[in-house]
């Protein structure tokens, strides 16, 4: 008991020193909040499928069939924009000629010029295309129907088109309600990748620099052992790591409406991530002889770990191969499980794997610390 | 000058002796470009997106469920989506592993309501962890939706024939009767096909540039845009690196003794810089090769981007000459110089496109070396010569550096 005291008086020591450093708040609190900004904009997610997609329209037609088409594209979702002559500066256009209705009528095949500018959205562009597909599948249906009659009575009565067919969306059972925000996707990842890089470089810098200061040496002159001076230095790295989870959450929670799922569960995940990168920053600060080493080192494999991990991009889009590449990053398991928890209210069994997998890299980064940590140079 | 050079020579050799921290600092650029280049280049199959992992659930098993799932067969929609037919529990557990975008729930009696003609519903089950490709999913559905509503439609009467035929034992069936409704079906069957084949109205797609558009990229573009960014970043931390020799010097106590012999402050400073400038440039230079070799970056004329290299190197050797000057200690050097680094990093452009960025962090953006570099290299990539982003650059980096020599001399001498 009184040797798990001085390990937590030392670990507690370390965290101490390092919320008292200046650049504490900035690099736990105003870069990631940075990041989340940066990502929150950049990946908006839902809320910009919300957002009006632009079709601006040049109906030449002579007849009525174009109007009657045109307003089979209408939706709420797009902004139709009828113009003259083709403007020079649009996203979408679409083009009706003048015998538009005339070689409807006359059932001759015609197709429609639909221009999409290259640097324009192409989330949008799909969206208007997925539209015109649906009215020209509905218009044929609709000439089907008609059959063989004389198409230009066509507008004065026929066959309505019905929507026999719908489609229903939802999310699964027992998962979420509402459709998640950005940020409830942003916020896990900047975490996770501070995480790594806060213990990394703070907590690996600091085990270098106590070697080479001799404060660890001179820790030994107290009633600790090796074995708990270690002990202690990988608490305090633990530590420092869930101090950074706990500022994010807070912050995320107050400004951004952050929603974690099942948060003692969350809290897990992250502990457990912590842990893993806690044996880390302990290797690297004993390995390195120098602090722009590990701070090299730090950024090279926090980075690498949280793009493989879909920390700064929805791994959605990532190519397959990639995907599974990010198997190797721990951050792949750590947001794995949060999206287990935050999207699909998964319980301790749905994570249970991943807990596993992290569990067993925190054990061997551990053994590996202990294997090379080192009291003096 | 001489022994300004004798100083430079041994410090430029003595980082050459241990270079892992710079070599680390090398290897970074190039391994997140790397990274994202591979994921966000364009496919060589022309899609701009992995195919979407659909899972597929049958409830019906009926001749409906079974052509709508055919039209997954088609070559086209095999390039957009990967189906995997499974039941509800199974789908599920595919979303929650990460593979599938979307379930697609086809419900029971689909085939006979279809053919009453009654509404069914398909149910497109979204995966609440993406955040784009279940929209795809559901977009294409609602296409789906409105082709199948309008073949039942239009061949109404023979949906009811055929439902009837269901209901009936098939000994009672009256198949003599089948004969003309055959040939009215054929009759509509041929009409359809002149709406349907050619279809009377189809889209011809073409992709257009605006007057200013820059050409799609291509992965060597993404490489050649993404490069330059990391490699203006970790210019600036290893010409900190180097740099920080001045603060460690101050501290120990050796620029005191180096200032007992005829050396001057001056020289001493001036080797310091220059060191700086140098190794800063031959770090660019080496990355650039690199990016030349492992990505096939094009740089554009090569006599310019090395006199953007220059101007780069310059203006951080003076940035940081002069933080040297300012800062009391190397702690106070650790723990300023990474986040205003980083900050310079953010808002430049070296983490993300400036284009995509909020125009409050654009304009930020101007103050930063990296924005200018990065700029610098577009122009020259473009074939124009970079005389804004170099003026800059060369400017703002004299003025650090008229600012930084007395303040440092102040300090060797105190």
């Amino acid at each position: 008991m009184r040797a798990f005291k001085r390990i937590l008086h030392i670990a507690a020591n370390d965290l101490r020193l390092m919320i008292s450093d200046k650049v504490f708040f900035f690099w736990t609190l105003a870069f990631p909040i940075l990041f989340i900004l940066l990502f929150g904009f950049l990946y908006r997610g839902g809320d910009t499928a919300r957002q009006k997609a632009e079709l601006t329209v040049v109906n030449r037609d002579q007849g009525r069939w174009g109007a009657y088409f045109l307003d089979k594209v209408k939706s709420p979702d797009i902004d139709i924009k009828t113009v003259e002559t083709e403007p020079a500066e649009y996203n979408r256009l679409l083009i009706l000629p003048p015998d538009f209705s005339a070689k409807i009528e006359a059932r001759k095949d015609q197709a429609l010029a639909f221009k999409k500018r290259e640097d324009a959205s192409t989330a949008a562009a799909a969206r208007v295309e997925t539209r015109l597909f649906q009215a020209i599948a509905r218009m044929l249906s609709e000439l089907v129907l008609y059959g063989e009659g004389d198409l230009s009575k066509f507008l004065d009565g026929h066959a309505e088109f019905k929507d026999l067919v719908q489609v229903k969306s939802r999310f699964p059972e027992k998962t979420v309600t509402v459709v998640p925000s950005g940020m409830d996707h942003v916020i896990p990842g900047i975490t996770i990748q501070f995480i790594m890089m806060m213990v990394m470089i703070y907590g690996g810098i600091t085990v270098l620099e106590d070697r080479k200061k001799g404060v660890l040496a001179r820790m030994l002159y107290s009633p600790l052992s090796t074995g708990g001076l270690f002990q202690a230095k990988l608490l305090g790295r633990w530590l420092m790591g869930m101090l950074q989870a706990l500022i994010l959450y807070v912050v995320g929670k107050i400004f951004f409406g952050l929603n974690l799922g099942d948060v003692g569960l969350s809290l897990l995940v992250i502990a457990v991530f912590a842990w893993a990168m806690a044996g880390l920053s302990v290797c690297v600060g004993s390995l390195c002889t120098k602090e722009d080493m590990i701070v090299g080192l730090a950024v090279l494999l926090a980075n690498i770990f949280a793009g493989l991990g879909g920390c700064w991009w929805p791994i959605e889009v990532v190519p397959p191969a990639v995907r599974t590449a990010g198997m190797i990053s721990p951050a792949y398991w750590a947001m794995d499980a949060l999206h287990k928890l935050r999207f699909f209210q998964g319980d301790f069994a749905a994570i249970a794997p991943n807990l596993g997998i992290l569990l067993g890299l925190s054990a061997v980064l551990s053994v590996l610390a202990s294997r090379f940590f080192k009291i003096q140079d | 000058m001489r022994r300004l050079l004798l100083i430079l020579k041994t410090d430029i050799l003595r980082h050459l002796k241990s270079p892992l921290a710079i070599v680390i600092y090398i290897i970074i650029p190039i391994v997140m470009t790397g990274m994202i280049g591979l994921i966000f280049t364009p496919s060589s199959t022309g899609g701009e997106l992995p195919p979407i992992q659909v899972v597929l659930v049958d409830k019906d098993k009926g001749l409906a469920s079974r052509l709508f799932m055919g039209a997954f067969d088609a070559d086209q929609m095999k390039k957009m989506f990967q189906v995997t037919v499974a039941d509800e529990a199974e789908g599920r557990k595919r979303m929650e592993k990460g593979k599938a975008s979307a379930m697609v729930v086809i419900p029971e009696h689909f085939t006979l309501d279809l053919l009453d003609l009654k509404p069914v519903t398909l149910e497109v089950v979204k995966n609440p962890a993406e955040q784009f490709l279940p929209d795809v999913v559901e977009e294409f559905m609602n296409t789906m939706a409105v082709i199948l509503s309008g073949a039942v439609q239009a061949f109404e009467p023979e949906a009811r024939g055929i439902r009837a035929m269901l209901d009936m034992p098939v000994d009672s069936f009256p198949w003599e009767t089948l004969g003309p409704e055959f040939g009215k079906a054929q009759k509509k069957v041929v009409a359809a096909s002149k709406v349907l084949n050619p279809l009377l109205l189809r889209l011809k797609d073409e992709k257009t540039k605006s007057a200013d558009a820059k050409p799609a990229l291509t992965r060597s573009d993404i490489f050649s845009s993404v490069l330059p960014g990391m490699a203006i970043m970790f210019l600036l931390f290893i010409v900190q690196t180097v740099m920080r020799d001045m603060i460690s010097e101050r501290e120990d106590g050796k620029l005191r003794r180096m200032l007992t012999t005829p050396l001057r402050p001056g020289e001493l400073i001036g080797a310091r810089i220059t060191g700086g400038w140098v190794m800063g440039g031959l770090v660019l230079l080496v990355m650039a090769a690199f990016g030349t070799m492992v990505f096939r970056v094009h740089w554009g004329p090569f006599g310019w981007f090395f006199l953007l290299c220059v101007t780069a190197a310059f203006w951080s050797a003076s940035f940081f000459a002069l933080m040297n000057a300012l800062i009391r200690n190397r702690n106070q050097a650790g723990a300023l110089s990474a986040p205003i680094i980083l900050a310079f990093s953010v808002f430049g452009g070296s983490m993300f496109n400036v284009e995509a960025m909020p125009k409050a962090f654009q304009v930020i953006g101007l103050a930063t070396p990296n924005r200018w570099f990065i700029d610098g290299a577009a122009f020259i990539r473009d074939g124009r010569f970079p005389a804004v982003p170099l003026l800059v650059l060369a400017a703002s980096g004299l003025v650090l550096l008229a600012l930084a020599i007395p303040a440092l001399k102040r300090r060797a001498t105190v």
